[in-house]
């Protein structure tokens, strides 16, 4: 069996490599991406221009790097922020007595019937959108599922005789939590946890697609995928191509990573 | 008269990761005649099962096979895959275990005990339905026309293995492999189970491969018994001249484990099976034999004919066995004490119509072993956990003269250390993946004491306790044999230093040999802790050889206490009775 150890390094080298574009290489690539050179509008790629230049004129190299700090900057911490909701929401059904369990499941219900992209039109057209308030959005949107899941495991896990032998050394609810089903349900969530980072790229790329994401000035991967878009009748294929990869390529990393954990760990569990 | 198998030198070899083929059978012969039942008897590990596969030739992919297996004429062991097709279900038939797996849940029972016989015969749907009614007659179903259109989920489990037995029998097979068809079932059920092969195979004529891991079983039933150690024959023979003399050590240590009643001492076997990869030169039992010499690990010991049996050994036993030694400790001579008191205790679970426990009351003595036992279903494990305050429950528990069904959450949690637990599957009561020295802490690090240096010692002298070396803290559960996993959750409820120890069940996952060591060492702390225990077991002989007093459970319900002695000697409910019959094997 080759293959899952395939997916998981392909994933790993891939998602290292995004990682490294967005985070390390704009402080590393000496040009502006706001600086306007507005005679090299609309050009291929060139020795001076190595990803071509906008209908601006603006270097696009320099603002598919700044656009892929904006992204994970923001998707990255609304991730985090989804996970440790998720985690908390779901334990605490997992371990609550059955009456709260099932209140807290029914209110998850109502959530998760609610379409995602919609509410986060919805909340995108109320608030002022900086930074902050795009992590806490799509944070905010995006943990109900592996709350259900966190839950799901727990209650499984719950039934086992190895919990009830803590429970009569006198093991409380936190304690449980901490030093039995956080570990054992540790391979779900780690797998989990890269599929949510991978889905929050997305969902902020689609946002600033549609001009609710990431604002003007400044660029990401969604919006530079929008503007491109607008002048498709140019054919600016050195526009649309490299942004329109990276969210691909991120999210294909998270599903190979994802994949290759889980496969890695199916058996072990 | 001509054998209708006849096993010659039969060797199996299986790949195990990345090692190559590892040797799992070795130099296996037998007969059987027509309507002769041989009992093929051996440990986990022993070669027993993959012996009886070999037969139907439905071993893994990669497996190496060489020798004769002979059926009839035809040696099995060169056998195509389509001749062996032909051989399945039609001339041998095969019962396992646990038939609720065998059988398909979505088909009704006649459909399926028709489906070897339509496809081997090729009869008529009408012809195969009436097929099914005679063997569901056969097979002791009551009232089996009404019965041939019920799925195998509204059968009973001993129920269940009549219609696996009924299934096998269908094309009238010359052999039946009977792989440990009982183990699981009740005594009484199990009992009725083995009654029933015992009648078929003789009205039939059929030849019988009984595959068990408890000689008990076979023993009212065998004609002739085999006994596999680590994948070589140990012993083989007549059932009756290898019951009243067992000529190899090892047959002798087994049959000394089983539990009896009025054994007082159960003999253990020390050490442990070999894996196959390290088996030791020479008799391979040797490093664990009571009566080895030099000798024995320079030669491979041939078969010696020995009284009625043949035994693989240099120097087979030939007199009496050695007596057994008096018990040493007089019962009845401690003080009583009361600990812990149950009254009316009664449970009620939400959509069944009967109670699952109902007005019981029980009383337990200072450093006394209290025996539960019942059949599956008749409410023990349910009584283990109301007693626990695991489960919600009408009545009263008192320990020390404390009411304990008042008390609830922080003191509730307090409280529940002195009364510790031990499950059925021991894995299965430890997680996965902390190792065993934090899982022997656990109850230690609940207390407060968080000291490292301490705990470390304190797991070791724990480790100690239940016969285990302390580098056993490092390792992760899933490393551990069945009796290893067991002595470390037993050492997990000494860590907590309880008054009282429930056990669930201890030891029925386990091989008998194993269980006889683990039943040893209960026995032995008990008395040196001064511990209490109630022992939760469906096995009589098992409760009886730990138990002081005994209560028996029936449908929720108490049907009779008393002391060990009484209850053998005299008992005064039908059930018990039953019970002590059963085990009286």
């Amino acid at each position: 069996m080759n293959r899952p150890r395939g997916s998981l390094a392909a994933g790993l080298a891939l998602g290292g490599l995004i990682l490294a574009l967005g985070l390390v290489a704009p402080f590393l690539y000496p040009a502006d991406p706001y600086a306007l050179h507005p005679a090299q509008a609309l050009q291929a790629p060139s020795l001076a221009f190595p990803l071509g230049t906008d209908e601006l004129g603006r270097d696009n190299l320099a603002l598919v790097l700044a656009g892929g700090l904006a992204t994970l900057v923001v998707a990255l911490p609304a991730a985090a922020l989804a996970f440790a909701a998720g985690l908390a929401y779901g334990l605490l059904a997992g371990l609550a007595p059955p009456w709260a369990d099932k209140i807290l499941m029914r209110l998850l219900d109502v959530v998760l019937a609610l379409p995602s992209l919609i509410v986060l039109l919805f909340f995108a057209a109320l608030v002022p959108l900086n930074n902050t308030s795009l992590i806490l959005l799509l944070g905010l949107i995006s943990w109900p599922g592996l709350a259900r899941l966190v839950r799901n495991e727990t209650r499984a896990q719950r039934g086992r005789d190895f919990i009830f032998a803590a429970e009569q050394a006198g093991a409380g609810r936190l304690y449980l939590a901490r030093a039995h089903l956080l570990r054992v349900i540790a391979p779900v969530l780690v797998v989990n946890g890269t599929f949510m980072v991978g889905d929050a790229i997305f969902a902020l790329s689609a946002l600033s697609f549609l001009g609710l994401g990431v604002q003007p000035p400044q660029v990401s991967w969604g919006s530079l995928l929008e503007t491109a878009l607008n002048i498709i009748a140019l054919d600016p294929w050195w526009l649309i191509l490299p942004p329109g990869l990276l969210v691909f390529g991120s999210l294909l990393a998270a599903s190979l990573t994802g994949q290759g954990l889980l496969r890695r760990w199916g058996e072990a569990r | 008269m001509s054998p209708v198998l006849e096993i010659r030198n039969l060797s199996v070899a299986l790949p195990r990761g990345g090692a190559g083929l590892v040797k799992v059978l070795e130099d296996f012969s037998l007969a059987i005649a027509p309507g002769e039942m041989l009992g093929l008897v051996g440990e986990s590990g022993s070669g027993k099962t993959i012996a009886a596969l070999s037969i139907m030739r439905l071993l893994p992919p990669g497996a190496a096979l060489s020798g004769e297996i002979r059926l009839g004429g035809q040696n099995l062991a060169q056998a195509s895959e389509a001749e062996m097709r032909r051989v399945r279900g039609k001339r041998i038939g095969m019962v396992f275990q646990n038939p609720l797996a065998a059988l398909n849940p979505s088909r009704s029972v006649a459909a399926q005990i028709a489906e070897a016989w339509r496809v081997h015969e090729g009869g008529s749907a009408r012809a195969a339905r009436a097929r099914a009614l005679d063997l569901l007659g056969e097979v002791g179903i009551p009232n089996p026309a009404a019965r041939l259109d019920d799925y195998p989920h509204q059968f009973s489990g001993g129920m269940r293995q009549r219609v696996m037995i009924a299934m096998a029998l269908a094309c009238a097979p010359q052999l039946l492999i009977a792989d440990e068809p009982s183990t699981g079932l009740d005594p009484l059920v199990a009992a009725q189970i083995m009654a029933l092969i015992t009648r078929l195979r003789r009205e039939r004529d059929m030849a019988v491969l009984f595959v068990t891991h408890d000689l008990s079983v076979v023993r009212d039933h065998a004609d002739s018994i085999h006994v596999l150690y680590a994948g070589r024959s140990a012993e083989w023979g007549g059932a009756r001249d290898f019951f009243a003399q067992p000529r190899h050590p090892y047959s002798e240590a087994l049959l000394g484990a089983v539990p009896r009643l009025g054994v007082a001492r159960l003999r253990t076997i020390p050490g442990a099976l070999p894996e196959p990869e390290a088996r030791p030169p020479g008799c391979r039992f040797a490093p664990r034999c009571a009566y080895v010499r030099p000798d024995c690990t320079a030669t491979d010991p041939p078969p010696l004919r020995a009284g009625g049996t043949h035994a693989a050994c240099l120097y087979p036993l030939s007199a009496a066995p050695p007596a057994e030694p008096a018990p040493d400790l007089p019962a009845g001579e401690r003080r009583y004490l009361p600990l812990l008191q149950a009254r009316a205790l009664g449970v009620r679970y939400p959509g069944h119509a009967a109670p699952a426990l109902q007005g019981v009351s029980l009383e337990l003595g200072r450093g006394e072993c209290l025996g539960i036992v019942g059949a599956s279903g008749s409410g023990k494990s349910t009584l283990g956990r109301a007693i626990l305050q695991m489960q919600p429950h009408t009545g009263q528990v008192t320990l020390n003269g404390q009411d304990v069904t008042a008390l609830r959450g922080a003191a509730l949690r307090g409280w529940r250390r002195r009364l510790q637990v031990v499950f059925q599957d021991p894995r299965e009561s430890m997680n996965p993946r902390m190792r065993v020295g934090e899982i022997i802490a656990e109850p230690l690090v609940l207390q407060g004491q968080t000291a490292r240096a301490a705990n470390a010692a304190r797991v070791a002298e724990l480790l100690n306790n239940v016969g285990l070396s302390a580098e056993m803290a490092s390792r992760f559960p899933a490393t551990l044999s069945g009796g290893q996993a067991q002595r470390v959750a037993i050492a997990r409820a000494l860590a907590a230093q309880p008054e009282l120890i429930v056990l669930d069940e201890p030891t029925s996952a386990l091989d008998v040999s194993t269980q006889a060591m683990l039943l040893n060492l209960l026995k032995a702390l008990g008395r040196r802790l001064g511990l209490s225990y109630i022992l939760i077991s469906h096995d009589f002989a098992v409760v009886s050889y730990m138990a002081d007093r005994i209560a028996v459970l029936r449908e929720g319900q108490v049907v009779e206490t008393g002391p060990v002695a009484r209850l053998i000697s005299a008992p005064r409910d039908a059930y018990t009775a039953a019970l002590v019959g059963a085990a009286r094997r």
